[in-house]
């Protein structure tokens, strides 16, 4: 294998696939990165066997061929090259010789055909979607993934498929995050695939707020995406997602409408002397009012009180105030609408204006 | 500290599970008799009779072994749920002693008799009174030793064993203790003896030739209680109500199962229980371990700890749903399921709150 490139051609797809080698491998050449010249130009592959990215680069190739080289001495070497460099790539014998100006370094290498990869995925039905839609909507869903929980189906990101329609649904058993796109979705059935929270993480770096678009596969163990120059693969994880409709409750009478901004700004204060592990506070609902209070252990205590509309029959109910503060986040209009039902029920909570994203945490017993 | 010698009694019945099986059948008297799991199998003796310990056979012996010392030993499946009954009538017993009865097991206690009136205030002669009391109200031998701290009433109901009762008075426990092997010593595992054997410690005396600060250096945290001992000194207190460590609850079937679907089911109700008993108790958990006896009787426990504190049901189930998924039970029957909750901590302090789950 003989190329020669930029330093920023080499850097820039580098920098897209270095995060998924992981800094400890169970197997040596996955600390490598698969560097493939061929007639299509070069691809430059990393995986942890969960996630893996393939980035493409043009080189000038006088010597097709492929390798494996350590991952992140090469990033290293070229990320220290003076800038606009050009560079130099080729095999003698077991090792890689990397060559820019007055500088020479020989890397270790391992065989490609050692090197795992994902080729085909199998029978999938494209799905073609602007990035920046997609980015929303796994940005405004992923934070309420579970974190290593042995129901191990809630540690990623649920997509559904429907005609019509992408929704993407995240829990951890204690709140959820729903997410819908209306588009081109040309599904036959409903289909369930539940993305591992590697891949979800990895899928955010690479998206970005762009308009242009985005091509989403899913096979019976992967999901792919590919964007320019740039293609992901995750395996899915294999189980079955909960009935996640069965906790999204529909109310009509017990609603508050707020003001985002400010029940935000009073939550986090609220918060500050709340039980640090558990950050309950407690809500007070009367006749267009919402009182917001805590204490923590040391019997100190906060109160809030907000002017917000709210018919109904007064009512007292405790939340984790980092939940509500995830949903607050993640919505972006001035309006939020509160629905709850009693103070051991789920409470949903959504933008007035955009009903495409919902959030629904439960109560805490205070 | 109070300034009075206290009087503790170590109770111990002598080859608990294998007596009960010769007082209910009286065709196993005078034979070798074993309580444990299948010598086919890789059972261990639970328990011995005196007439098989003759062989060389004791308790925790592979089964396997024990047969080929003593080929025609009875074996017999343990029937906790009989120990367990008559354990109860023997604390009954005692507690007619005193309330300060420590139970260490289903067949052996403390208990601090100090404070026990009559019997001219002679912990020898209260002693002698339960022993007799069990034997008459249980048909049941028990041995007891009577000595001014635990220490010393534990290793003094070995002396006479069985049927037997011996004192170590006050003015004899740092003789007694000086002469004692340190591999006797209750609380001197087998690994520590080699460590005192290989440091030159064979004997209580030994034992006292070490200072605090040396004795700290070799043995960490439990060097206090090794230089108390070497001198006869005990002060652990007898304890009526030892602390919890876990609520558990197990169900063993009429017909062993193999559908998930029932083994789930059967899961529910165990749950309940804990969580039953959680909530008597004021207490949360945060490990939960699951319990899984397969019909062939290999029994195995699979175990989470979880983040959230576990106090309903409904916090149990998705975890035992796991926990079962990490077994065997696709394809093998199952006779018992048990769940157990540890980790316990008092519901006080996290009165913060409590935060309820979808699932």
């Amino acid at each position: 294998m003989k190329i020669k490139l930029q330093r920023e051609a080499l850097l820039r797809p580098l920098q897209s696939v270095i995060g998924v080698v992981e800094r400890r491998q169970t197997l040596p050449v996955l600390g490598n990165i698969l560097i493939v010249a061929d007639d299509n130009g070069m691809t430059l592959t990393a995986t942890d066997l969960e996630v893996e990215l393939v980035a493409q680069t043009t080189p000038e190739i006088t010597e097709p061929g492929q390798i494996t080289v350590p991952a992140r001495k090469l990033m290293d070497i070229v990320r220290n090259l003076p800038e606009g460099a050009e560079v130099a790539v080729s095999v003698d014998g077991d090792q890689a010789v990397i060559r820019a100006e007055r500088s020479r370094f020989t890397l270790a290498t391992l065989p490609a055909t050692e090197f795992p990869t994902v080729e085909d995925i199998g029978e999938t039905r494209p799905l073609v979607l602007p990035q920046r839609d997609f980015r929303e909507l796994i940005e405004k869903t992923h934070f309420a993934m579970a974190l290593q929980d042995v129901r191990y189906y809630l540690n990623g990101l649920l997509l559904e498929l429907e005609p019509g329609k992408l929704r993407a649904v995240a829990t951890d058993g204690h709140r959820l995050a729903l997410g819908e796109l209306e588009g081109e979705v040309t599904a036959e059935q409903l289909q369930q695939v539940i993305v591992p929270r590697k891949g979800v993480q990895e899928l955010l770096r690479l998206l970005d707020d762009a308009d242009d678009q985005v091509r989403v596969e899913l096979g019976g163990n992967h999901i792919r995406v590919s964007l320019a120059g740039l293609r992901f693969t995750s395996k899915l994880i294999d189980g079955r997602f909960p009935d996640y409709q069965r906790v999204i409750p529909t109310v009509d009478d017990r609603v508050m409408e707020a003001e985002r901004e400010p029940l935000r700004q009073a939550l986090v204060r609220a918060s500050i002397l709340s039980n640090e592990k558990y950050r309950g506070v407690r809500f007070n609902l009367g006749e267009n009012e919402l009182r917001i209070q805590s204490n923590n252990p040391e019997h100190e205590q906060a109160d809030e009180e907000l002017t917000v509309t709210y018919g109904a029959e007064a009512m007292e109910i405790g939340f984790n105030a980092s939940y509500l503060l995830d949903a607050l986040h993640a919505v972006d209009g001035d309006q939020v609408r509160m629905g709850l039902v009693d103070s051991s029920s789920s409470t949903i909570i959504e933008d007035v204006n955009d009903r495409r994203y919902r959030y629904v945490v439960m109560p805490m017993r205070l | 500290m109070t300034a009075t010698v206290r009087k503790i009694i170590h109770v111990d019945m002598d080859a608990f599970y294998a007596s009960v099986e010769q007082r209910d059948d009286p065709a196993l008297r005078g034979l070798p008799v074993l309580v444990g799991g299948s010598p086919q199998g890789r059972g261990v003796v639970a328990a011995a009779s005196y007439e098989a310990r003759r062989f060389g056979i004791h308790s925790a012996m592979p089964a396997a072994r024990a047969v080929r010392l003593c080929p025609d030993a009875v074996f017999m499946r343990p029937r906790f749920e009989v120990y367990r009954a008559v354990s109860r009538e023997i604390r009954a017993i005692l507690a007619e002693y005193t309330d300060l009865v420590e139970p260490l097991s289903l067949d052996e206690a403390y208990l601090d008799v100090t404070e026990t009136p009559g019997f001219d205030g002679s912990a020898t002669r209260i002693a002698a009174a339960l022993r007799r009391a069990i034997r008459e109200r249980t048909g049941l031998t028990a041995s007891a030793g009577v000595s001014y701290n635990k220490f010393l009433a534990k290793q003094a109901s070995d002396l006479e064993k069985p049927d037997g009762l011996a004192v170590i008075p006050p003015d004899q426990g740092e003789a007694f203790v000086a002469a004692l092997p340190v591999g006797r010593f209750h609380g001197v595992g087998r690994a520590t003896e080699a460590r005192m054997q290989a440091l030159g410690i064979h004997t209580g005396a030994d034992l006292r030739r070490w200072d605090l600060a040396d004795l700290q250096q070799a043995f960490g945290k439990r060097a206090p209680f090794y230089y108390g001992i070497a001198r006869g000194v005990d002060e652990r207190p007898v304890q009526p109500v030892r602390e919890r460590k876990s609520v558990g609850a197990e169900n063993t079937f009429p017909r062993d199962l193999a559908a998930r679907a029932d083994m789930r089911a059967a899961l529910e109700p165990l749950a309940a229980k804990v969580a039953a008993g959680l909530a008597a108790k004021q207490l949360q958990a945060r490990t939960l371990t699951l319990k899984v006896k397969y019909a062939d009787f290999e029994l195995i426990t699979r175990r989470r700890t979880s983040r959230m504190a576990i106090r309903e049901a409904e916090d149990m189930m998705p975890v035992l749903d796991v926990l079962l998924e990490e077994t065997d039970v696709r394809r093998r029957a199952v006779r018992l399921l048990g769940v157990i909750a540890a980790g316990l901590e008092a519901r006080e302090t996290t009165e913060a709150g409590h935060q309820m789950a979808f699932w």
